[in-house]
């Protein structure tokens, strides 16, 4: 590091402040001037922490981190939640997919910061009280998985699907499934499990 | 019940779902770069820009200004690794080229410097502000290009050990009614399984915990400790779930003992999760391969030469090849028999196993030739593998333990409606779409290794069932409690298996399709044994034990005959007998034909795999036939393959569910080789293209409307315990051939390079 502790703009040591909070991400509510600090300086240097409160599955949470961090690495290195898999970082594989605002999106390519406000739902969402979603027990009841990588990605992606009106056949789930690849190729036993849950998905 | 898990026929156990499916639906499955670490800093990688030459300079300033920054690693200031060994030559490596140890560079993409920081984001900005000064030197990219060397694989691969032959070839060709000579040729291509080829690191005083998705876990744990020369119980490697492996993460890679030794000198996690571009230089690959065919044959059919040459890509300093004629010269009945494999030396990164390394590139050839021979005689294709069937192998004559080959033919050609074709080519047609028949023959070695397991039981029927196996989609977790479950007879629920962690007994590599071979007949010897100390405890007399010896079932009788006469066992009286609460077994099984040194070699991170035609006075092969319908739009030339049907025969099926998945992962793989895969190489500067999934063309959904698996019954008791030939790499071979052949059949036009694109057809 060419630059000196202490010598940020604001005379806030930022290398160290991010040192320590890198570990654990989640911001005590004692730093809150120091991060209104943050985020004006972050429209100065893109690397500076910035303060963001994420909704994920239901709950708020608060986050510091860099601005370019998107909602997947958000997910993964921040929050904990392991469930959406990194697969490419370039929204070409799919194994990303969560719900924002009920649409799919590749989180690998939304920033954490573009998705403040809204509601983000992740495949440790869907379950509730202990019961699988129709579509999590359709992909049990059908194989439609082997190493189970991009599972999550499907999953939350098949739900959309349905919801979108896009699993009326299969020929219709083939082609609205075909953002999410199975390298196992677990495909016809994939549509087979949309097939299944999208009318019990459909009546609520 | 559903279409996913079919009704069991003789011979094949329950399609019972998969152990981990919950976990695997519900995101709680903890893969590599899943497991949590105590303040991580990220590595980023840099990889070369060039593919030979050297590196002149560095140019670091910038990169270091990165706010965030902690360390860049370049070979000026790398950590010191020891070189490994080749795997084909006794080593761990899958290539023996080892980055960041001086300025040269061997390869496109090769590990050139590793930047270390506290996020994520500044860890990969840096890395994009490392400016690199080269100098470069033209390179070799493949087969035609200026400055390759060739030489004949026999003698400079210690795996590659013949190349087959039998007979006089050249006098038979000759004299043969029918002669066939023909050339193909197969492309690169990349694993690319869905979890990136990410490494953390993390040191407990002088012990390293290595989370990295791995096919083999004790070659992995050894392997880097040779590197850091340490002693290897000092390394843990840990992935109870691994994203998909189809051969990738069977030998080491250099990243991972440089990411150790940053974590050790940095004295903090590391977490390196490299791009899926990285992917293609840092790991193995499947390499380019072309063919000469030559058969003869009477009028008859009946085939009386066969020659196959084939040559393979391969690195500057590895000879690394597949050389698949080892299957090739013994799949049909014929007596005079040659072949002879090469290897071509590129500046290239080292290729690898991919799923069905030799059978995928060499059947296509011989498969391929097999239906323009049938052409030739205005022959049926199936007929003319019914005339050239054989018990016996050409080679060596030796017998197959079992062979279904015609069955598999006969199953699927009847459920694909191979009677509804018209055997003239472009005589069948639907609108725009010219309509084409085709099929091949399928065979994979059945291969088996050394292997360990520890089985406790207890009191209430509980099981835990600790072995080093690795779950890559396979259905591992699931076919080992399956079958601790049938043999100690407690209900499959109360059975929990570990997998994935070198603290467990050692397993093989996950490679070879000998996993479920080599790991049920482990666990199963254990559990004979317990179910034995349990059994003398309530019949202590002497015969009485002798008889609950016969009965339990214990050494190589197959597990049916064993499940035929299994008796009850009350499993609370005899631990009552015994006066104890818990019995646990270890055991080491291997199977015939092991080395001496097998054992030692098991806990080494060496997998003495045998069987396929190295087996004494047998040889040991599962079969299949694969029929498909292809669709050639007149106009467009666009390729569709609407249906694929195959039946496969592959001694015990241990979970019908679990089989039919694998097999129809196969068949959609093996359509994508024939259609779809290739990496593409820039000749000029030896470096891949599109390396990426939108440009490397992968499967999707709307490719594969139809897939039909049919799972034969087969018995075959000489092959291992659990009578079980493997399947995982059955079904992605010959695919490419009824392709092919089906293209033919639609369009007259026949394709021996692979893949074929619509740019390829001329109808």
């Amino acid at each position: 590091m060419s630059e000196k502790p202490g010598s940020g703009p604001s005379g806030f040591d930022r290398r160290a402040f991010i040192a320590a909070a890198a570990g654990s991400a989640l911001v005590p509510m004692a730093a809150r001037a120091a991060a209104q600090d943050a985020n004006v300086s972050a429209a100065q240097d893109p690397a500076l922490p910035v303060d963001v409160t994420l909704r994920v599955n239901g709950k708020d949470k608060r986050l510091r981190i860099d601005a370019r961090t998107t909602v997947l690495d958000a997910l993964r290195e921040h929050l904990k939640l392991t469930g959406s898999k990194k697969g490419c970082d370039h929204g070409q594989c799919g194994a990303c997919t969560v719900l924002i605002d009920d649409r799919r999106v590749v989180s690998c390519l939304t920033l954490a910061l573009a998705a403040e406000g809204q509601e983000i739902t992740t495949i440790e969402g869907l379950a509730t009280d202990d019961h699988l979603h129709p579509m999590q027990q359709a992909f049990v009841d059908n194989d439609a998985f082997q190493c189970g990588y991009c599972t999550p990605g499907q999953i939350m992606s098949a739900v959309a699907c349905v919801k979108e009106g896009h699993a009326g056949s299969e020929a219709d789930i083939r082609e609205y499934m075909s953002g999410n690849i199975c390298r196992c190729a677990a495909y016809p036993n994939i549509v087979a499990a949309v097939k299944q849950a999208a009318p019990e998905i459909m009546k609520g | 019940m559903t279409a996913a898990a079919p009704e069991p026929k003789a011979n094949m156990g329950r399609p019972v779902p998969r152990y981990e499916a919950a976990a695997k639906v519900t995101g709680r499955a903890t893969y590599a770069s899943d497991m949590p670490l105590d303040n991580p800093a990220y590595a980023f990688l840099v990889t070369s820009a060039i593919a030979k030459g050297r590196i002149d300079s560095f140019d670091l300033d910038d990169a270091r200004r990165v706010r965030g920054v902690i360390d860049i690693v370049t070979h000026e200031n790398a950590p010191k690794l020891k070189e490994s060994k080749l795997f084909s030559n006794g080593g761990y490596a899958g290539t023996t080229i080892q980055p960041l140890k001086s300025a040269d560079i061997t390869h496109d993409g090769q590990i050139i410097a590793v930047v270390i920081a506290e996020s994520y984001e500044a860890a990969r900005e840096a890395a994009n502000r490392v400016k690199v000064s080269y100098t470069a030197v033209a390179p070799s990219a493949s087969f035609d290009s200026p400055g390759t060397t060739t030489a004949a694989a026999k003698g400079q691969n210690a795996q590659f050990k013949e190349d087959p032959e039998v007979g006089d070839f050249a006098k038979a060709f000759d004299a043969a009614e029918v002669k066939l000579t023909a050339s193909y040729e197969t492309p690169t291509q990349h694993h690319n399984p869905m979890e990136l080829f990410t490494t953390s690191c993390a040191w407990m005083g002088d012990e390293l915990v290595i989370y990295e998705g791995s096919q083999y876990v004790y070659g992995l744990k050894n392997g880097v400790a040779e590197q850091l020369g340490i002693d290897a119980d000092k390394v843990r490697v840990v992935n109870p779930y691994v994203g998909g492996g189809f051969g990738s993460r069977g030998s080491m890679t250099p990243r991972t003992a440089i990411i150790a030794g940053i974590a050790k000198r940095l004295n903090r996690p590391i977490k390196l999760v490299p791009t899926r571009d990285q992917g293609f230089t840092i790991a193995t690959h499947r390499a380019e391969t072309r063919h000469e065919i030559k058969l003869g044959a009477g009028r008859d059919g009946k085939l009386v030469a066969l020659r196959h040459d084939g040559a393979e890509v391969s690195s500057r300093p590895d000879a690394y090849c597949v050389g698949g004629t080892k299957t090739t010269t013994r799949l049909y009945a014929c007596p005079n028999v040659a072949s002879l494999v090469s290897i071509v030396r590129a500046d290239r990164n080292t290729p690898g196993f991919m799923r069905s390394p030799p059978e995928v590139p060499y059947l296509f050839a011989l498969e391929s030739a097999m239906d323009e021979l049938a052409v030739k005689l205005n022959m049926d294709p199936v007929e003319l593998r019914r005339i050239n069937d054989t018990n016996v192998e050409p080679i060596g004559g030796k017998p197959y333990t079992s062979r279904s080959l015609m069955a598999c033919f006969d199953e699927a050609a009847k459920a694909f409606g191979w009677s509804q074709r018209s055997p003239q080519p472009k005589s069948m047609s639907d609108g725009d779409w010219l309509v084409g028949y085709g099929c091949a023959a399928t065979c994979y070695p059945t291969q088996m290794a050394p292997s360990a397991a520890r089985v406790r039981l207890q009191r209430d029927g509980r099981t835990r069932v600790e072995i080093a196996g690795h779950e890559i989609g396979t259905g591992a977790y699931t076919v080992i409690a399956q079958t601790a479950a049938e043999r100690l007879g407690v209900p499959l629920e109360k059975v929990a298996v570990f997998l994935g962690d070198s603290d467990l007994p050692p397993a093989p590599v996950a490679g070879g399709s000998n996993s479920t071979a080599s790991t049920c007949s482990a666990v199963m010897m254990v559990c004979d044994r317990i179910r034995q100390r349990l059994f003398k405890a309530v019949m202590p007399s002497d015969s009485l034990t002798d008889k609950a010896k016969e009965t339990v079932g214990i050494s190589q009788a197959p597990s049916t005959q064993a499940a035929k006469s299994d008796r009850p066992l009350d499993i609370e009286k005899a631990f009552d007998a015994l006066g104890v609460g818990i019995v646990e077994e270890y055991g080491e099984w291997k199977p015939e034909g092991a080395p001496l040194d097998s054992f030692t070699a098991m806990h080494s991170g060496h997998a003495r795999l045998v069987g396929g035609h190295q087996m004494k006075d047998k040889i040991a092969y599962a079969f299949g036939a694969e029929f498909v319908e292809v669709r050639v739009n007149r106009f467009t030339h666009e390729i569709r393959c609407p249906r694929l049907v195959g039946a496969f025969a592959a001694g015990r099926i241990m979970n019908p569910r679990t089989a039919r998945s694998q097999l129809m992962g196969g068949l959609i793989w093996g359509m994508s080789s024939a259609l779809l895969e290739a990496t593409e190489i820039d000749e000029r500067n030896a470096r891949y293209v599109n390396d990426n999934l939108a440009d490397y063309l992968v499967p999707v959904s709307a490719d594969v409307p139809g897939v039909e698996v049919i799972l034969l019954s087969e018995q075959d008791d000489h092959i291992n315990p659990a009578g079980v030939k493997g399947l995982g790499e059955l079904a992605n071979v010959g695919t490419n051939a009824a392709i092919c052949n089906a293209i033919y059949h639609a369009t007259g036009q026949r394709i021996r390079k692979l893949p074929v694109r619509l740019e390829n057809i001329e109808v």
